[in-house]
């Protein structure tokens, strides 16, 4: 199987000028991250926020441009790309977003955001446009009678769904799912997983996940990267390998276990999440963790594959 | 779905679309009320009476009668006569005419101007926007007279330099409403949505971010129009508007104050006729950002 996606080393820093009043300061949102995202596969990634996912997926996209690192699609250099030959790719890459009460023009009905697509880049749908939408709405699990609608007429479920198939249009093979569920009630944030799930083995599309919910995370994806303060400080290979980071140990023993005989006693995180403006040196984690030694704060670890998949500890479990 | 829907719904859905075509606008909204209604109504019998001006005025606005001037109100001068014996209501009815298309031409000139800078300046920001807004908000630090004096000096008093000092006294309100609606409209998800889609700029620009950011500028330009008309006023009373005998209603107020005490109708009919048609442009105007629901966008610029 080829890699449809291949991210080496990106990073993005951000830097807010000085003034006279203030020092100018500068963080990494994202910092140093790798992986491969082979065709068909899906790729969770899972962190608390403000650890960089979002940001990441932008980059990928190049809706933010990274400072540094490479993002290779179908055999692409994506960052080589000039600006129209990007317009003309992002055909390929799709997203779809956490807030689906913001991401349809207010003032479109959902035909003209679900063909919005064709016109963006030039192209005729197969059949009609009006055929095209009732297909596009069909795909998505939609009654064909809300294409007259405007969004502030339809749930935040129904419009999650008009932005899968706005998504979905032009027939990308890259999807990637920032957060899709985040902002929708729970039995609404299983029949769009139930969708995406649907819609993957049909179209045969490969996704990467954003998600801060490890549970869904675990259920709906092949592999999961967990990051931490803009890096990934585990790669899990399959979605039940054991942690051996600290930090996805705490997050796995934070979620929810239906099972009352299988509970165990959660010990919570000691601490705040460091600032990313003034990181401290060596393991960021090494503050909250409960395995720290002198190195951790001293060196900052790297993704090592020593004894097992990828782990970014100078103290594995 | 349509199954379902029995024969009665759907004539009463054919009925709601015939019946609320108007309503379903927001100026239709905005008459729904019976301040929107008055207010709108007189707006609307202004402007007709602006236009058909000859049809409508009793007298020639120009034709002297010396012998009969100062009339007080009464028949045939409605409205009585001034100094020279010119009936006041037919030029109070032609001064509508200047005061309405100064005032609206100027508008539009500002409206289109302020857009253009202000959607440039949020969509671009940087450099170009810190430039342009500083440029247009020091044409907001001169007081409109002094704007007004300058193209008087300019290209010498007249209706053209009243127009261009309305135009350039409104300039940064509406760049300054245009750049914050396209501000923050740009930050919308919808935007970045239609950035991945592989939209180019002036798509972004022309089909999303300007009909989102127009609705609030259209109803301050109405609000600036009632504004524009007391300009106008102050500027014709100055003398630095219309030149005789071109009937305007600053300048006809400017030319009464002399015979104030003598024949104070001169005076008093084309200000009454200023406050009202002001104060029913601004009522008319609230109606309108009611009936759109933007009270909050306007407060955040």
């Amino acid at each position: 199987m080829s890699n449809l996606l291949e991210v080496r080393n990106l990073s993005k820093q951000f830097s807010a000028p000085g003034g006279p009043f203030r020092k100018a300061r500068s963080m990494h949102a994202v910092n140093g991250v790798s992986f491969d995202l082979p065709k068909g596969r899906v790729i969770g990634v899972v962190g608390e926020s403000g650890c960089g996912k979002s940001t990441l997926a932008r980059l990928i996209l190049r809706l933010v441009e990274p400072s540094g690192g490479a993002v290779t699609f179908a055999g692409e250099d994506l960052l080589a790309k000039s600006a129209s030959q990007m317009r003309a790719l992002r055909a390929e890459m799709q997203m779809v977003f956490q807030d689906p009460y913001s991401s349809i023009d207010p003032r479109y009905t959902v035909a003209r955001a679900v063909i919005e697509p064709f016109e963006v880049q030039g192209r005729k749908p197969d059949g009609s446009a009006k055929a095209e939408v009732e297909k596009l709405l069909e795909m998505v699990g939609l009654d064909a009678g809300l294409a007259s609608s405007f969004p502030h007429q339809i749930s935040g479920g129904q419009k999650q769904r008009v932005g899968i198939a706005r998504a979905l249009a032009l027939r990308p093979s890259l999807l990637v799912l920032d957060e899709p569920t985040a902002s929708l009630d729970v039995s609404v944030q299983a029949q769009i997983i139930g969708l995406l799930e649907q819609l993957r083995d049909d179209l045969g599309l490969t996704y990467l996940f954003i998600s801060h919910d490890l549970s869904l995370v675990k259920y709906f994806c092949d592999e999961i990267l967990v990051m931490y303060l803009g890096r990934v400080v585990e790669a899990l290979p399959e979605t039940n390998a054991p942690a051996r980071h600290p930090y996805t140990k705490t997050l796995m023993d934070s979620t929810f276990e239906p099972d009352p005989k299988l509970r165990r006693l959660i010990a919570p995180l000691e601490g705040e999440v460091p600032s990313p403006f003034d990181l401290p040196p060596g393991c960021a984690f090494a503050e909250r963790c409960e395995y720290a030694t002198d190195i951790c704060r001293v060196e900052t670890p790297a993704l090592n594959e020593t004894g097992g998949h990828p782990v970014a500890c100078h103290n594995p479990l | 779905m349509t199954a379902t829907i029995s024969p009665l719904g759907r004539f009463a859905r054919i009925k709601n679309r015939s019946l609320g075509a108007l309503s379903r606008t927001s100026v239709g909204r905005a008459f729904s009320s019976w301040i929107g209604k008055i207010a709108g109504g007189f707006i609307i019998l202004l402007v007709l009476t602006a236009i058909f001006a000859p049809w409508i005025a009793p007298f020639d606005y120009a034709a002297q009668d010396l012998m009969n001037g100062n009339q007080p109100p009464g028949w045939p001068h409605l409205l009585g006569t001034d100094e020279f014996g010119r009936d006041v209501l037919s030029r109070v009815i032609y001064g509508a005419r200047t005061s309405l298309s100064v005032s609206a031409t100027a508008i539009a000139i500002s409206i289109t101007a302020g857009m253009t800078l202000g959607a440039a300046a949020g969509y671009f920001g940087g450099l170009f926007e810190r430039v342009v807004m500083t440029i247009v908000d020091l044409t907001w630090s001169f007081p409109d007279i002094l704007i007004a004096l300058i193209f008087v000096a300019i290209i010498g008093p007249g209706l053209t330099s009243t127009t261009f000092a309305i135009a350039i006294a409104y300039l940064a309100q509406f760049t300054r409403l245009t750049r914050a609606q396209i501000v923050r409209l740009k930050r919308e998800t919808f935007i970045e949505a239609t950035i991945n889609l592989g939209a180019k700029p002036h798509h972004i620009l022309f089909r999303h971010l300007l009909p989102n950011a127009i609705a609030p500028v259209i109803v301050v330009g109405m609000l600036a129009i009632g504004d524009g008309i007391v300009l106008e006023a102050t500027l014709g009373f100055f003398g630095l508007g219309a030149q005789p005998p071109t009937p305007s209603w600053g300048a006809m107020m400017s030319s009464g104050t002399a015979q104030l005490f003598l024949s104070p109708w001169v005076i008093i009919f084309p200000g009454v006729v200023v406050a009202v048609t002001v104060i029913a442009v601004n009522l008319f105007g609230d109606e309108l950002i009611s009936a759109l629901d933007i009270r909050e966008r306007l407060r955040g610029s």
